[in-house]
């Protein structure tokens, strides 16, 4: 039997730098980044055709308000398919996460830290969802001030709520969770340029206008082929090398 | 107390510190549970030398060895006991000291 001292075989220096060499294999051969950013990707994707299907099938929530010049109505519709389609699809996905990488850690003999990840997830998507169902039943009212502020139903502080409970930042805030489980900075990084996307929003001049039924269309588009491109990246990068 | 008393290398583990063995509960750590094959293929080591290894870790209660079966196929995995934890933690600890050291010597030497 070998009983090499460390000492002997390497300087202090040397023997940590092999530790993190060592730690560093481990997690290449545990990350699968590719297969959530993938999933989410087509998940995304296919929230665009139970848009179009949906289309119609509209809760409408309105609310009146009364301001110095006069009076007025602000309404909220959203779609019931999406409404629906949106936590039973993250849910699914989380599930089919999880046991994509209880498989892989099975098959390649190394434990998983996928856990924080997947609760993370469905507790985002629970979460938010119930935001955004409270939102739609709860329209804005009128101009508001706040912090000395004068706030229209329509500025950016007023609607970016609305896109922090929407499904694309539950999977962007997941996936930051997930960029710390695999302590993978190119993660953080694709994941805070999706996020930007999503907030700010970002839609690279492509907008149409509602009331048409393709309305949805830039933002299911964008977020889905970021998560598509990012996954193929990661999937090209994350190959086993043997 | 003296300062030989008080230097880093007299608090390394002669068990974790064994390149070996600090490779396999490196390893483990960072997997939390890792399955024999392995351990074997990124420390490059033969089945029987690894099986020494893991005796010798699991005897001083840092690892614990689960055997079972995945279908026909045998699998043993290891995993670290808080022992083991404690162990490459305070191994890490003490190699750091220790090149903290030896870099605070070198410039005072070099004058």
């Amino acid at each position: 039997m070998t009983d090499t001292s460390a000492s002997r075989s390497g300087s202090p220096h040397e023997v940590l730098a092999s530790t993190r060499d060592l730690a560093r294999t481990v997690r290449n051969a545990q990350r699968g980044t590719w297969f959530p950013l993938l999933l989410f990707g087509v998940v995304t994707l296919l929230a665009g055709v139970v848009d179009r299907l949906g289309y119609g099938h509209n809760a409408l929530t309105c609310r009146s308000f009364v301001v110095a010049g006069g009076a007025g109505r602000i309404c909220t519709v959203y779609n019931t398919w999406s409404a629906f389609y949106w936590p039973v699809a993250l849910t699914l996905a989380y599930v089919a996460i999880a046991g994509f990488y209880l498989r892989r850690a099975r098959s390649r003999g190394v434990g998983t830290r996928i856990q924080p990840y997947v609760v993370a997830g469905i507790l985002l998507a629970v979460v938010l969802t119930v935001a955004s169902l409270w939102a739609a039943h709860h329209p804005p009212g009128s101009e508001t001030d706040f912090l000395g502020l004068h706030l229209s139903p329509q500025s950016w502080l007023r609607t970016f709520p609305n896109r922090l409970e929407s499904p694309a930042s539950a999977i962007g805030l997941a996936l930051l969770v997930l960029s710390r489980v695999e302590r993978s900075v190119s993660l953080l990084v694709v994941t805070v340029g999706y996020l930007l996307i999503v907030l700010v929003p970002i839609d690279f001049g492509w907008v149409i206008a509602h009331p048409s039924p393709w309305a949805f269309l830039p933002h299911l588009v964008i977020t889905g082929a970021v998560l598509l491109l990012a996954g193929s990246c990661f999937a090209l990068t994350q190959r086993p090398t043997s | 107390m003296t300062g030989a008393a008080t230097h880093p290398a007299n608090g390394l583990d002669d068990v974790v510190h064994q390149r070996v063995r600090l490779g396999i509960l490196t390893v483990t750590h960072e997997a939390r549970r890792v399955e024999f094959g392995f351990l074997r293929t990124t420390l490059d080591l033969t089945g029987g030398n690894l099986g020494q290894h893991l005796s010798v870790l699991e005897n001083a209660g840092l690892v614990d060895i689960e055997k079972g079966y995945e279908g026909k196929r045998a699998r043993t995995w290891v995993s670290l006991t808080p022992a083991g934890e404690k162990a490459l933690r305070d191994e890490v600890a003490h190699l750091k000291r220790l090149i903290h050291q030896i870099e605070e010597a070198t410039p005072r030497r070099s004058r």
